[in-house]
């Protein structure tokens, strides 16, 4: 008896350590001997597997003669994750956050600066690396806090089919239905014309909506050409007229459709990722969208893509003879002054490197590495996407899997071309818009009510945040 | 009284075991409080030191018109959902503890939505709401009404859909009232109907006092729980809280806070004042219940 309590313990814990040692693990082995550099990005399904690909050439290549193994994960709330894991002292050596992060993290002292590393890069990354939108999108106070993964810019995606089978209506309102729109004006005159009501009244068919799918509406005052910051003075210039014509415009189709009527439409349209999406469906005929939306076609409804089922598109044709078999089509979205050419809002998702990695030397060669000509155009093909760099192949603006790339190539190197305002408390700025468009959609309150109350808020907010950044700045001298 | 050489070594033993609960509360809930209390006089971005700022946190949340709303919001959701939950809950109950035919059947089913994830809850609950396509809305339609509320996108809508869809999980309170409800001695409930008493006179003056000790508990847990809500309302709404933040709760202003604006020490502020508040609601429910709770042999 008086062994059988050790024993028992033993039972309970050597199995125990023995699990915890040799257990299961979800960690992938590596090749020994390599430095492990940890990569966080946001993209799950298709545009993750796309990223691990790229990951993985980079393993197999310059990763092997370099000694450095890079580790994918691909997570959720990524910026919220890699602010805690920062934090906490033991964050990834790269991280894949959105454009909206950037300054907000590299204010707080999340981020570690670049330019060292870039300029010692080989070959450097310098400014004439990239198009100058993308590379000032990079900086915050002066200092690059980022490099590109992959970026977008936003277009007018028009449903051409639908455009023609309403030739008749949209002639008899003096319009062409073989050209997209110019102006806003001329897009409100089309949307008009396009819209459709069933028998029972209801929209069925929208021309265009300012609110769909919505995901640029905070942005509207870049085709209006005004500005909601003014970094100088450090104010928010929400008020100023030109910004109040953007959403006066957005608040024109609710005063004129009913909000009801746009409320009820939005809540019969389909997922983004199926073949139910508003555009593919034929209810909404023009739409603001980014170079991804190629992607999402030719997977969901490759019909719309002239393709027969289970036909493949071959990116080797001529852009021409692709871009005749397809029921839509690309343009700049149109601006409020017909002057005002090419505006287009660039995102762009970035890879930084967040203080306390600790293999930012390695972390740098992979974020160099996805920055090569080569890489970044595999990538951002793969993605459906434009490219930051400032040197495209013809290979890349000819043969993309999107047919429209040279459109949004264009577009990024338009001096109309805006980023987001670099302001580092975005995340607030971009709730509060979203708060006021909603109201102003939902006619609750009129674009001055509601952009003035933002503006008290948000310029409240920041001016705390400065005053505080500033009270650290002088302790810490 | 000092222990015995055998008496510590037991007392030993029994904390090395307990020790790793011992060592998760402390790290993982008593430090987490009080660094909050600390966090809540200072500016605190996580990735810099607390900058100490007195109780200007406080002091800023009181001016704050989103926080106004949130916290009315929260306010308004508790003091209709809880007592409306309670009810239900309680009805179906007594409803359930009835003898009719295929009673399991319904026992079942009224528990059935309790084992949904909150997750596919909500997402459920986005396609019946839909204004156009939803099934609640289609019945309407069958019953001759032709209006189609905008559940989810019209801010006079947002909060009765959210405080109707809270009914749907009262399936865990109905098993704990339905427990209650078994214990509720038969020879009350007999003397009662020999003295004239009717089915609802037997229900207010014997079933009720009787249970009351569950009833209280599940007011406080209501309490605290309606006053915490989020996770249904920050699916449905993708956190945004819309239309025009008519469904924007406090916890989910405090996670904005914390995570997304990275103020941890006005959600620090944020996390005090509402355990104030459910605090204070359980204060005022443990002081009323003097007058109507009855503990059995008291």
């Amino acid at each position: 008896m008086k062994h059988v309590k050790p024993v028992f313990y033993a039972l309970l814990i050597v199995p125990a350590i023995v699990l915890l040692a040799f257990g299961p693990s979800s960690v992938a082995p590596v090749p020994r001997g390599r430095v492990i550099v940890d990569y966080w990005e946001k993209w799950t399904g298709t545009e993750g597997a796309q990223m691990k690909q790229i990951v993985d050439d980079f393993n197999n290549t310059a990763g092997r003669e370099k000694n450095i193994f890079v580790r994918f994960v691909s997570t959720a709330d990524i910026e919220q994750k890699t602010l805690v894991a920062t934090a906490g002292g033991v964050p990834p050596d790269i991280a894949g956050l959105y454009d909206g992060n950037l300054d907000q993290y590299a204010a707080m002292g999340a981020l570690m600066p670049l330019d060292d590393l870039a300029a010692h890069a080989d070959p450097p990354i310098t400014a004439q690396t990239y198009k100058p939108i993308y590379w000032e999108g990079c900086h915050y106070k002066n200092h690059l806090y980022a490099l590109i993964s992959t970026p977008a810019d936003v277009a007018l995606h028009y449903n051409v089919k639908l455009m023609r089978e309403n030739a008749v209506a949209l002639r008899a309102a003096g319009l062409d239905p073989d050209r997209p729109p110019r102006s806003i004006d001329e897009l409100d005159q089309y949307s008009l014309a396009l819209e459709h009501r069933n028998a029972q009244g209801n929209l069925d068919r929208a021309g265009y909506l300012p609110t769909v799918p919505g995901w640029y509406t905070n942005q509207t005052f870049f085709w209006f050409g005004a500005s909601i910051w003014d970094a100088g003075r450090e104010k928010f210039t929400l008020t100023d007229p030109a910004v109040l014509k953007a959403f006066d415009w957005v608040q024109s189709y609710s005063r004129r459709l009913g909000a009801k009527t746009i409320t009820d439409f939005k809540s019969g349209l389909g997922g983004f990722d199926t073949p139910q999406n508003e555009f593919m469906a034929g209810q909404v005929v023009m739409e603001q969208q980014g170079p991804w939306m190629a992607n999402f076609i030719y997977n969901q409804l490759p019909a719309m893509d002239g393709l027969k089922p289970g036909e493949i598109d071959d990116p080797s044709q001529p852009l021409a003879k692709r871009r005749a078999r397809m029921d839509w089509a690309v343009a700049p979205f149109p601006s409020a002054d017909p002057a005002l050419h090419e505006v287009t809002y660039c995102a762009f998702d970035t890879l930084v490197i967040p203080v306390g990695a600790r293999h930012p030397k390695e972390a740098f060669d992979f974020i160099a590495y996805i920055n090569r000509q080569d890489v970044m155009e595999k990538l951002c093909n793969l993605h459906s996407k434009n490219s930051p760099l400032a040197k495209v192949s013809d290979a890349f603006l000819n043969h993309s899997k999107n047919p429209y790339i040279d459109v949004f190539e264009k577009l990024a190197r338009s001096p109309n071309a805006r980023i987001l305002p670099q302001v580092p408390i975005w995340t607030e700025v971009d709730d509060e818009l979203t708060n006021a468009i909603d109201r102003i959609a939902l006619l609750k309150a009129t674009p001055l009510e509601a952009l003035t109350q933002a503006q008290e808020r948000l310029q409240k907010h920041y001016d705390l945040f400065a005053a505080r950044q500033r009270q650290r700045e002088a302790e810490r001298k | 009284m000092a222990l015995s050489r055998s008496e510590r070594h037991e007392l030993a033993k029994g904390l090395a075991f307990i020790s790793p609960w011992l060592i998760g509360f402390a790290a993982f809930t008593v430090l987490p409080i009080a660094l909050s209390a600390y966090y809540s006089f200072n500016d605190y971005p996580m990735t810099r030191p607390p900058l100490y700022v007195g109780t200007a946190n406080y002091v800023d949340l009181l001016h704050d018109s989103v926080f106004g709303k949130a916290l009315f919001n929260t306010l308004y959701y508790a003091a209709v959902a809880l007592p409306l939950a309670m009810i239900t809950a309680l009805s179906l109950a007594i409803l359930l503890n009835s003898k009719v035919r295929g009673q399991m059947i319904y026992r079942t089913l009224i528990f059935l939505p309790s084992l949904v994830p909150a997750v596919a809850s909500a997402l459920i609950w986005l396609w019946l709401y839909n204004t156009k396509l939803g099934l609640i809305n289609l019945l309407l339609h069958r019953i001759g009404i032709s209006y189609s509320p905008p559940w989810l996108s019209d801010t006079a809508w947002a909060m009765p859909a959210l405080i109707l869809m809270s009914v749907w999980s009262v399936g865990n309170t109905v098993v704990i009232y339905l427990a209650a409800l078994q214990d509720v001695p038969r020879e009350l409930l007999e003397a009662a109907e020999l003295d004239g008493a009717g089915v609802v006179g037997r229900i207010i003056h014997v079933t009720l006092p009787t249970i009351s000790p569950v009833i209280f508990f599940n007011l406080i847990m209501a309490i605290i729980g309606t006053l915490q809500v989020f996770t249904i309302p920050a699916i449905m709404t993708q956190g945004k809280g819309s239309p025009d933040r008519s469904l924007y709760f406090f916890t989910m202003y405090l996670y904005d806070a914390a995570f997304r604006y990275v103020r941890m020490g006005q959600a620090s502020a944020m996390a005090w004042v509402q355990l104030l508040i459910v605090l204070a609601l359980t204060g005022i429910a443990f002081w009323s219940s003097k007058k109507w709770v009855h503990y059995q042999g008291k």
